[in-house]
């Protein structure tokens, strides 16, 4: 045992406590306010001694590096290695996104965060009726591994990590595919590679439904398959980022989106074991990607106890042995939602709140919004000052300095422990329907963050929750004061791109590959196998697609 | 729950006569509002936080999820909408969104209003209204400032 206090100075305090709240804190102004953290759960005026007192420091808290990592994964933490500076980039054609890359790495970023555009991420091409008027926005277009050779060109692959943020396991299954193939066509082998890819089924079939989706099992059976790939063939790269940031960008409360990771994290786990891999050849590279909400303290709490959970259940509920797979590592994003068009230079301060609540919660990577997120795709110069912010916090601020330095604070190891309770709650409340794939399979994932979603806009309506800028403070007649980002013309050069290529190729080879593809599929094989190869015929993202769902079907999302 | 109408389907309804919509007025006949994302958009937040209040407010919601501007205006004829709701934060408003408009008017749906909501920046609003958008609703609008113009006199 080892308690924080002896119950003798608990009694005594508690006894003071009541005291001071009933003769000195209820007497005194303090006005009409409610006092709740984001997601509506209560503050108390004060935390002593008395909250935390239950708890056992060795096993509810103990050493960075060390079981239950709440104060860190890494003995060191950024005494050791500081954050990667993570700016998320990509727009247009991949010829213009090349150049963004080039420009982040020569400033200072220490990866690549890589965002495709909407038809990308959704397995369409480019040209395709239904994606034409979106080619090039909200990120980069990719519709070959010619268009992967182009973007990566003159970055060194094996030596940068590399995120690529293939939101749906339908994207991911070809775009991380023609990475790998475009890596192999430069005689980089893939065990050289590192970086991450996004894979998450629930964004498929949750977050960012589209048109013509794949039914949940299938998005989840493609999001497994490309694990199962880098597990035995990209040893560095981590194959998933459960993406509750985008969970919480949809609606979510803090504790849905850790307990949605991690109930995502616990499926794909039964699966991968149910498919004969061993918990320690996977686990150490499950990753995760959290929000950087309003709630300064309730974000570091959550972070905290995402880690808490994650270590317990990997250890009792899968046994996991290997410390990497004991840690919950994580990537951040300031809150998008969060950022407001009004007045949008108030952004960076919101932004760099956000970023310090990520950095005293443990974050491996961060990647701050850029002031105009509200409005466009960031600037040039809206990028830069986003990561000077990044660099601010890292070498000025010295938060730096000490690890985990919130643990202790009574009302920081309070929180954490309610967000562990919440989100325990909500865990199990989805192991009772079957799992998470079921869950969204149902609708009921979809239904509980509108509920949320819906809950938030009230609360601002009503001015409960203040936003500076558009509930309180507004500027009447504002003129903008930043320059908007124009999306440069992608779907001209992206068509002549894909018919010069279609001109080119060997047709016979393209359908044996998409030949393969759906063979594949009938025989419930490992697609990411096939499709490495298949891409290497220029076959395209959207031929692909509609060769799985030609197997698998499309499915239509219940709605509320 | 919101009603949901996927694609069209059926033979469509003849638009509506002036008799129709006078006969709307006298019996209250619940506002209906066809709320559709614009082709890819991938946020779906807005559109049902909108929707959700407009149904709150006491309309009639047919929820489209993902549509292009075809199907948006083949539903708002069958369902006979007093008003067509967009979403797009995607950045393709400035082509699709008049198109919505175009088609509705090719139909001969002259009085059924296109409102549209999402990141859309201050430049391109007189450009959208220009082209027949009745309103433009950016980041940070109050829901009471979208539930007013929509039950307005039509």
């Amino acid at each position: 045992m080892s308690s924080l206090f002896n119950n003798d100075a608990i009694e005594k305090i508690a006894r003071e406590k009541d005291q001071w709240q009933e003769k000195v804190y209820q007497t005194a102004e303090k006005g009409e306010k409610t006092f709740e953290t984001l997601s509506g759960s209560p503050i108390e005026p004060l935390y002593t001694p008395v909250d935390t007192a239950h708890m056992d420091y060795l096993n509810d808290l103990g050493f960075p590096g060390q079981a239950p990592y709440v104060r860190g994964v890494h003995p060191t933490m950024y005494r050791g290695r500081t954050w990667t500076l993570r700016q998320l980039a990509g727009f247009g054609p991949p010829e213009e996104t090349n150049k963004r890359y080039k420009f982040l790495l020569k400033e200072g970023a220490t990866g690549i965060n890589g965002v495709f555009d909407y038809p990308t991420l959704r397995g369409f091409d480019s040209t395709d009726p239904f994606a034409r008027a979106d080619a090039g926005r909200g990120g980069v277009a990719i519709d070959t591994i010619e268009d992967m050779r182009i973007l990566f060109d003159g970055i060194s692959i094996d030596k940068i990590s590399c995120s690529l943020v293939t939101c749906q396991p339908i994207c991911n299954i070809t775009v991380q595919s023609m990475y790998f193939a475009n890596a192999q066509m430069r005689n980089v082998p893939l065990d050289k590679l590192t970086g991450t890819s996004q894979n998450d089924f629930l964004m498929e079939t949750a977050i960012t439904v589209s048109p013509e989706l794949l039914p949940p099992k299938f998005s989840f059976k493609l999001s497994c398959d490309a694990i199962e790939y880098c597990t035995k063939h990209v040893p560095r790269w981590n194959p998933i980022s459960f993406a509750g940031y985008n969970y919480r960008e949809s609606g979510c409360s803090a504790a849905q989106e850790v307990a949605f990771v991690i109930a995502n994290a616990v499926a794909c786990s039964e699966e991968l074991i149910r498919r004969g891999l061993a918990i320690d050849n996977f686990a150490p590279r499950l990753s995760f990607f959290l929000s950087a909400h309003s709630d300064f303290f309730e974000e570091i709490a959550k972070y905290r106890a995402a880690r808490r959970i994650w270590f317990r259940i990997m250890k009792e509920r899968f046994g996991a042995k290997n410390p990497r797979s004991l840690t919950l590592r994580f990537h951040v994003q300031t809150a998008g939602v969060a950022l407001t068009a009004q007045q949008p230079l108030n952004n960076i301060s919101r932004a760099a709140y956000h970023a310090l609540s990520a950095v005293l919660g443990g974050a491996q990577s961060v990647h701050i919004d850029g002031y105009d997120e509200a409005l466009c795709t960031p600037t040039e110069l809206s990028s830069l000052t986003a990561l000077r912010t990044n660099q601010i916090l890292q070498l000025e601020t010295r938060v730096t300095h000490t690890i985990d330095p919130l643990g202790g604070s009574y009302f920081v190891e309070t929180l954490t422990n309610k967000m562990e309770e919440e989100t325990l709650r909500l865990l199990d409340e989805i192991d009772g329907m079957g799992g998470i794939v079921k869950a969204a399979e149902t609708g009921w994932i979809h239904n509980e963050i509108s509920n949320s979603a819906y809950e938030y806009q009230q609360a601002i309506e009503s001015g409960k929750m203040p936003i500076v800028g558009v509930n309180c403070y507004q500027m009447e007649d504002e003129k903008l004061p930043v320059e908007l980002f124009e999306v440069p013309e992608t779907l001209q050069i992206q068509e002549q791109k894909l018919k010069k290529i279609k001109n080119e190729r060997d047709e016979a080879q393209v359908q044996d590959a998409l030949d393969a593809v759906a063979r594949c599929c009938e025989k419930d094989g490992n697609l990411m196998e096939i499709i490495v190869e298949a891409v290497k015929t220029r076959v395209t993202q959207g031929e692909i697609s509609h060769a799985l769902k030609g197997s698998y079907g499309t499915w239509d999302p219940p709605l509320f | 729950m919101l009603s949901r109408v996927l694609t069209a389907r059926g033979i469509p309804r003849f638009f509506r006569s002036i008799d129709d919509r006078r006969e709307k007025i006298f019996m209250k006949k619940k506002i209906r509002v066809v709320v559709a994302r614009l082709g890819m958009d991938a946020h779906w937040r807005g559109s049902i936080v909108v929707a959700r209040a407009l149904r709150d407010a006491g309309m009639e919601i047919i929820y489209l999820g993902n549509q292009m501007p075809e199907t948006i205006v083949e539903t708002a004829i069958q369902e006979d909408a007093d008003i067509v709701g967009l979403s797009t934060l995607s950045g393709n408003h400035m082509v699709l969104a008049p198109e919505v408009v175009r088609i509705l008017r090719e139909k001969g749906m002259d009085e059924v209003n296109v409102i549209l909501g999402g990141a859309i920046p201050p430049d391109d609003v007189p450009r959208l209204k220009e082209k027949g958008i009745a309103e433009v609703f950016g980041p940070g609008t109050s829901l009471k400032k979208i539930i007013d113009f929509v039950s307005g006199p039509i």
